[in-house]
Parts: C-alpha cells; structure tokens; sequence
C-alpha cells in the first residue's frame, strides 16, 4: 500500500493536482510515518504554497533532505535566521550542505538577504563549483559584483565535471579533453575500490565508503535509486552516500538541465519495488524531486532486463561503478557511467529513468538511444561475469584500459553517443558562458560590451524576451532610451506574458515622456499579473508622469508590499518622496532599497541629490562617488559629482569629471552645461561662453542655455548682448521663477550692480 | 485638480473684484505649498472647523464663531515663495455666509503681518482665484513665512462665514538641485536625472 500510495501521490503532484496528492499523502503518513513519506508530504505542501506547513511538519528532522526542505519553507516564510540554521547547524560547522548545490545556492540567498556578503559569494561559488549549469547562483554572484569571469565558471573544468555527470565512462575519455579524462577515469576508478587517486573534483568521493561495500553499495545504491524513484520522487542513494547529494538542482526550478535525479548519490536506476521496501529505509538522503523523472525498477536480477531497462533509461544508465553506486554522492559519479554501469550492477535491476522535460541539448537524448543499443551489447558481453563485483572491476579494469588505450570496442561504440554528450555540454557551456559574459557586463555596467557579447548570440536565442530585455536594459544604462525602448519592444512582442525588466522599460517611457505607452503598458502588464511587482511600478511611473506624485507614491508603495525584496520598488518610492520634498522619507525608502541590492545605484543617486538638495555637500559627494563607483560610465553621474564637487569649491576636481562626463558621453549636453556654469563661478568667463555656443548648435531651444549666456554677457557688461540673449530666454518661455529672475535681471541690467547680487 | 490654463479666468473686471468659477485652473509649475504649513483659525463652530478647510470636500466647510474679522493663517516652517492662493465659496448655498471683503496679509509672525492684497467677491460660486503677485515681474512670488486671510465682511451683512476649501500655491523647485534655471528641452531634461 506504501508503494502505491507514493507512486500516486508523486504522479499528482507531476500533474499538478496538489489536492490530491496532500490528502493522499497525509494518509500515507499516517500510515506510514517515516522522515521520506514526511518529506514527500513536504514537497506536496510547496507545491501547494502552503510553506507553513512544511515548515511544521518537518521542524526538527535532522535528515538532509528533510533540513533543506525545511530551510525552503522558512525562507519562504522569511525566517531566515531558521532557515540558516536548518541549512548549516551552528554547532557542527562542517556538516555539509544537504543537497549540494542547491543547498549552497539556498544558503547564499540566505546570506545576501541577511547582509553577509562574502558567506554569500563564497556559498553561491560553492554551489556553481558543484554544479556549474546553476545559472540562478552565477546570477546572484554578477548581482553581488563577486564575478570574475564568466568563462572561469562556464569552463572546461565545468564540461568535464558535468560529463562525469552524464558520460559513461569509456566513450568519454575518447572525445573529452585530457582532464576531462582523468577525472572521469578517477571518477570510475573510484568505484574500483582502489584507493586511486582521486580527482579533486570528484570530491565527495572522498565519503564513499568504497571497497567494503562497494557491491553491496552498488546492489543497494541501485535498489534504493530503483525503489525510491520508483515513486520518482527521491532517489534514495546507497546508504553510503554522504549527505551531498549530488547535483540537485534547487526546487524552485529547472527540470531542464539535470537528470537530476540520476544525481542522488549513486542513483542507480532500478530496483525492485520489493526490495526496495526494506532498502529504502536504509538509504540516507531522499532527493528533492526528480526532477527529470522516474526510475521504473524493473523486477529482480534479471540482468538484460535490466540492462535493456537501463540502457532505454536513457540517460543516465547508470554508473554502475561503484563510483556510481558508490554512493559518491557526487553526481559525476551517480550520473552514467553508461553501459558499465548498468552491467555492474547486475546485481540490482535496472531501472529506466524516463528524462522527462530534460531540456539538455538535444544530442544528448540521440545518444541515449546509440547508448542503449551499445549497453545492450556491452551488458551481455558482460553478463557472463558471476559477481557484479567482478565484472563491475572487469569493467572498470577495462575502462581503465580504454582509457589507456582507447581501443575498446565498446568503449568505441559507447564513445560515439558520449561524444554527442559533450559536444552537447560544450554547447550548453558555451551558450551559458555567452549569456555569462554578457550578464556580467551589463551588472557592471559595461553595457558597450554587453552590448557586443550578446550579439554573438545565435539568433534563436537572441530572440528571446530575456536577451532583449537585457539588450534594452545596456540601452537604457548608456542613457540610450531610443534603442532601448525598441529593444524592450520587440522583447514584448517576442514574450507579452513576461514581466521581466518591464519595470526598467516603463521608465524609459517616463524619460521619453511617452505617456501613451507608458498607460498602456501598464494597464497590460496589470492585466497581466497583479500581483507582481513590476506591473505597479509601471503604473507608478505612469502617475509620476502625469506630476501626480500621491498617487504615484501608493503604487510603489503597493509594489514594495508585494515584493519587499524588490530594490527598484523602494527607489521609485524614495524619487516620489523627494518629489513630495518628503526628504526623511525619501531617505528611509533610498537606504532601503541599499539594504536589498548595495549595488543599485539609482539608490545611491538618489541619496546623492537628497542632501545636494540638503546642502550637505560632504554627503552628497558621498554618496555620488559610491553610484559612480558601481557605475562608472554614466555620464548622469559623473555630471552630479562634478556638481557636488563644485558645491564644496573643489573646482579642479569638478572640472575633471565633467570632461570626464562629456567624453563618456557626447550625447549628454549637461555637462557642458555645468562645465559653463563652474567656469563662470571662477570667472573664466570666455570659456564658459565657448561652451554654451557649443550648446547652443545641439539644444537651440533650450532657455538655460540663453539665460545663462545673457547672464555671463552681464558679467562682461556686454549690455547688448546680455539683453539679447535674455530676450531670447524668454522668447522660449520659460516657467515662471525663471522669468522672475530674467526679468529682474534684465531690469537690473542698466542700474549699478548692487551688492549681494544674485545674477 | 490641477490643469493646465491659459492663465486664470478671474472676471476681474472691475477692480478687484471676483467671482469665482467652477473649475480650479491653475498652471501646471505651480504646485500646492500649504500640505506641511500649521493651519489655524480665529474661531470655529464645533463640526466644522480647520480641518474642514484642507480635506479636499467641497460639502465640508469651516463656519467662525466669533468677531469680525476671521482669520485664517497659514504659518511655514521656512520662507517659502508662494504666488497663487484658491477659495471654494459658493453664495447660493451659503447666502450670508459667503465673504465678501478679503485681505491677504504676509510677514514673519503675528506680529509683523503686512497686508498684501484686497479682494471683494461679487455672489461668487465657485473657486475664486486670488494671485499674490505684484506688477512687478520681480515680485512674482511672495516670500513668506506667514499668510493671514481675513474675511473683513460678509454677503448680506453676515456675521459669520463659510469657506469650503483653501488652496496656496507656489513654484515648482527645480528638480535638478543647485542650478540657476530651470531645464526645458527635452534633450536636457532626458539626461538631467537619473530614475
């Protein structure tokens, strides 16, 4: 009843009848309470958003799959503090991490919420090492400003540890690199029993209790691997698997690239559902999900079987080795070691992992159908061994020697599906160290570059509402609203149900004062979702173009309830207040904002032109010099520095950045503009009249220019001209103080200057 | 609310005197200064006091309760320039209630008040737009810590008064801080801030 009850809960919960799959569940735990059957009614509460429930049910339970469970529901539930402990218990600081990767990627969120920047980069690195197609924790690191290179994590250190994952062994060697094939040989050899050398990157090899039970280990990883996934949802490894599980990929996402599953530990695919029952309860860590799918056991020891199942596994045919069974909880182990793997195992039945929404690169799945075929073979040739030991060191001594010499048949054939295996990961690399680099620069703001690595991308790809939000989003920060808004058109076009950087795109239509596609988008991207941040930032924007600052102010307000964790909602909010001259407020949401991204500039801007406003000129330098320090190539910034600089009378240093900020941008005429104004407050007064001329050609309607020129002209008692280009001023029409004062200027201009003259 | 005008439609034929008219026009780099000022009265009838004057509901009204004439001040924490005051009176509800002589007076303090502007209203309905600016271009703006309005009489020798609603306002600061004038050009104002 056991069995049946998880093989129905665990098809609900694929088809997303979370119901069904609680009640059920909670049957089957009261039946049956054991920590797996609790995790599964875990899984069954976050499926449903019920993380308070998970949060009960599994308060306390020290198995690692149930701790981080636990620490996914109380991060969920924002408690966080709990969440940490769950993940690394204070008291025993070298644990590890349950679940690997996912867990190191958990733990860092957890550190960057909670302000512990560096535990949150070491922990985000940590989790990209184990498992370098995590993408979310290579995002959060570009976010935190932590990355060195995209290529460092997208490299070829990466493709071979995912091929350890998901290469059988012999074909491997045959194509891969030349350390790539040491460390799948070290990842076989490992399940050899031998103390051989292991690689370092098959790490958590170092857990696995190899020689003494390597068989057993290897029956037992498979039957656990085929019992568990049997009911798909946890792969239970070998008892001998370390608390890592290998490569798990974190909840919240991607069935895409892993077989996850294959990961637990040694997955073996396979087992008897019956002798499963009482393995089950030995194995150690259930796996989150499976993700990719099930492992149907097959029935006993047959051993082709077996091998067939196997082999249509698909994928992950399991390594056999002992490295595989092992019970190495790494996944480079867990994952094929192909057709030895299954071979080996003969002793435990095979089991078909059916990858299901595996979205790896599609060579893979070609390959698998040349690897069954190839298994089939293999496994017979191999069938006569008596023991699985035996034959599972007749192969491994055999791989070593195809490794060696790489004349092995099948080897040979098998290496054929496995090179299309890591053509496929050297493809995913690449793409991923493309879209690395390009994300990269754009969180450093170097959008130029940006710019140039996405191009790069095949057009598929390029067509995508992510890429082109991120090609608009470089526009937008080299203060190119023209192109950005068309790109983040066409990203709306491509993907209209996507929020993604629409809040970044709703203001590129309040700086281009589009008020009509502003109100529409928002009133889609409402329609949309309401419940997502960015639709009421849109709409925000939207009110603050209209000057309607109140009702601006609440739809931020709404979206900071939303998502709190949401920087951009928070700044948005504070330009309102200071808008509203609410200045303490406006503080309050800017610093805010700092406390969920320190590297959002906008924040530090923000802050910048509060005590500008303020007059405290020492802060204001502050805190622009902390925005131009993350971003350095606004030429907006460089311009409000110059300013602040030149507020504290440091007017060769406000000089330099404002040349700085015309040759960053030539665009920009603001600088120039400033530039004038400095020199007229150090009376260098024919240069500044130089730089308005300049001005004049590409703004000509622009009254400041015109204003500021009658007024150097006043300076220089060049009367005529003073009144000249004041006329010309208030041809324009300016607004109302201007006219004030250039009016009174203008009054003024044949009378004494007096003392105290503002102009 | 706000919109935007030509410039306000005071029937201010003749001299001073208004009527008031049924939309609240004012000019779009003007806004509302009065949010973070004290307001206070000279004297209210319990139910319809200060508050009634500033919540944006033209049914509520203050009624005074006491001499002639009543105050209303208004008192910054800073100077602050103002340039357009608005009030919501209507005669044919209020008949003798309604003002009909206004002073507006300015200074520092109690103590220093100056008076500014007369204004008579004529049966006015509506909202009666009273500019504090002088002739004089440079005088724009008043700057001022403190406003009075005193209502010196009433429509129909009223004793007391009804004002529904009151509305200062002054310039627009310069969104870009620290700068002489004002940017107008789109090309400008793209690259003046950062949002």
């Amino acid at each position: 009843m056991e069995t049946l009850l998880m093989d129905r809960v665990q098809s609900s919960l694929r088809l997303f009848m979370p119901k069904n799959a609680i009640f059920l569940c909670e049957r089957l735990c009261a039946e049956f309470p054991t920590e797996s059957n609790l995790q599964l009614l875990a899984n069954c509460y976050l499926g449903n958003n019920q993380a308070y429930c998970a949060y009960h049910i599994l308060k306390g339970k020290q198995m690692p799959q149930s701790r981080y469970l636990f620490a996914i529901s109380c991060f969920q539930m924002n408690l966080l503090r709990e969440a940490e402990a769950a993940l690394s218990p204070a008291n025993e600081p070298n644990s590890e991490v349950p679940n690997g990767a996912a867990g190191h990627y958990l733990l860092g969120l957890i550190y960057r919420y909670t302000s512990r920047r560096s535990s949150a980069v070491d922990h985000f690195t940590q989790a990209l090492s184990i498992d370098p197609l995590l993408w979310a924790a290579y995002e959060e690191l570009c976010i935190l400003g932590a990355v060195g290179g995209a290529s460092d994590y997208f490299s070829d250190v990466a493709a071979s540890r995912i091929q350890q994952q998901y290469l059988s062994e012999s074909s491997s060697h045959k194509i891969s690199i030349g350390d790539e094939d040491r460390s799948i040989q070290s990842s076989r050899v490992l399940g050899l029993n031998d103390s051989s050398p292991k690689q370092p990157k098959n790490l958590h090899s170092n857990s696995i209790k190899e020689i003494s039970n390597t068989h057993v280990v290897m029956a037992a990883g498979q039957a656990a691997n085929s019992g568990s996934s049997n009911l798909s949802l946890y792969n239970t490894p070998s008892p001998v698997a370390s608390q890592l599980s290998g490569i798990a990929p974190p909840p919240l996402c991607r069935n895409g690239f892993f077989n996850a599953v294959s990961c637990d530990g040694s997955s073996k695919p396979a087992a008897n559902a019956a002798i499963l029952a009482p393995r089950r309860k030995a194995m150690e860590e259930g796996r989150l999900r499976k993700v990719s799918g099930r492992l149907f056991s097959d029935s006993g020891p047959r051993r082709s079987t077996r091998l067939s199942g196997e082999a249509t596994a698909g994928i992950n045919s399991n390594a056999s080795q002992a490295g595989g069974g092992t019970g190495t909880n790494h996944s480079s182990s867990s994952r094929f070691l192909g057709g030895f793997s299954s071979s080996s195992s003969k002793t435990s039945s095979a089991a078909f992992r059916t990858m299901t929404g595996r979205k790896g690169p599609s060579c893979i799945s070609e390959s698998f159908d040349e690897g069954r075929r190839k298994t089939e073979v293999f496994g017979d040739s191999c069938g006569e061994d008596a023991s699985a030991t035996m034959s599972s060191v007749a192969i491994f001594v055999d791989c070593r020697y195809l490794e060696e010499d790489k004349i092995n048949l099948h080897a040979g054939g098998l290496s054929v599906h496995d090179s299309k295996l890591i053509n496929g990961i050297r493809e995913l690399l690449g793409l991923l160290r493309t879209l690395g680099e390009g994300y990269r620069f754009s969180c450093m703001h170097r959008s130029q570059e940006a710019l140039e690595v996405y191009q790069k991308l095949s057009q598929n790809q390029y067509n995508t509402g992510w890429v082109l939000s991120q090609i608009g989003k470089a526009h937008f920060e080299m203060v190119d609203y023209f192109e950005a808004a068309r790109f983040f058109d066409l990203a709306r076009r491509v993907s209209p149900y996507s929020l993604e950087g629409m809040d970044i795109y709703s203001t590129i239509l309040y700086h281009l004062k589009e008020e009509m596609k502003l109100s529409y988008l928002a009133q889609e991207l409402i329609s949309t979702d309401r419940l997502a941040p960015q639709a009421w930032c849109a709409m925000g924007n939207c009110y603050s173009l209209q000057k309607d600052h109140e009702t601006a102010l609440k739809n931020f307000q709404r979206a900071v309830h939303l998502d709190s964790r949401f920087a951009y909602a928070h700044t948005l909010s504070g330009h309102e207040y200071v808008a509203l001259e609410d200045f303490e407020n406006g503080i309050k949401c800017y610093q805010r904002a700092l406390q969920v991204d320190e590297r959002h500039y906008n924040s530090w801007y923000g802050l910048g032109v509060i005590y500008l406003r303020q007059e405290k000129f020492q802060f204001a330098e502050h805190h622009f010099r902390r925005a131009f320090f993350i971003n350095p190539r606004s030429s907006v910034l460089m311009c409000y520095l110059g300013m602040s600089l030149h507020s504290l009378r440091r007017n060769e240093e406000a000089l330099e950045m404002i040349e700085k900020a015309i040759l960053a941008d030539p665009k920009n005429p603001l600088p120039l503009y400033q530039k004038a104004n400095i020199l007229l407050s150090l009376e260098r007064y024919d240069e500044a009249l130089m730089n308005l001329d300049q001005l004049k050609e590409c703004a000509p309607q622009e009254t400041s220019v015109y204003a500021l020129m009658g007024k150097i002209y006043k300076k220089l008692n060049m009367h005529e001209k003073a009144m000249f280009y004041f006329g010309l001023a208030l041809d324009l029409k300016p607004p109302a103080t201007d006219v004030a004062i250039i009016k009174s200027a203008m009054e003024k201009l044949y009378l004494p200057d007096e003392m105290g003259d503002s102009l | 609310m706000a919109t935007e005008s030509e410039g306000e439609e005071d029937a201010a034929t003749a001299a001073g005197k208004l009527t008031g008219i049924p939309q609240l026009s004012v000019e779009d780099d003007l806004r509302e200064m009065a949010n973070k000022a004290a307001w206070s009265v000279s004297s209210c009838k319990p139910g319809n006091g200060v508050l009634s004057l500033r919540d944006d509901n033209l049914d509520t009204y203050w009624q005074s309760d006491g001499a002639q004439p009543h105050l209303v001040n208004i008192q910054f924490q800073k100077k602050v320039k103002l340039q357009l005051l608005v009030l919501y009176v209507d005669f044919k509800l209020d008949e003798s209630y309604t003002p009909s002589k206004i002073s507006i007076r300015a200074g520092d303090g109690f103590h220093n008040l100056k008076e500014i502007k007369t204004v008579e209203l004529v049966k006015p309905v509506g909202w009666v737009h009273i500019s504090l600016s002088g002739t004089d271009p440079r005088e724009t703006f008043i700057h001022t810590f403190m406003l009075q309005l005193a209502v010196l009489s009433n429509h129909l020798n009223g004793r007391d008064t009804h004002i529904r609603q009151i509305k200062v306002y002054g310039p627009r600061p310069n969104p870009v801080p620290r700068q002489p004038f004002h940017f107008t050009s789109p090309e400008f104002i793209t690259y003046s801030c950062l949002r």
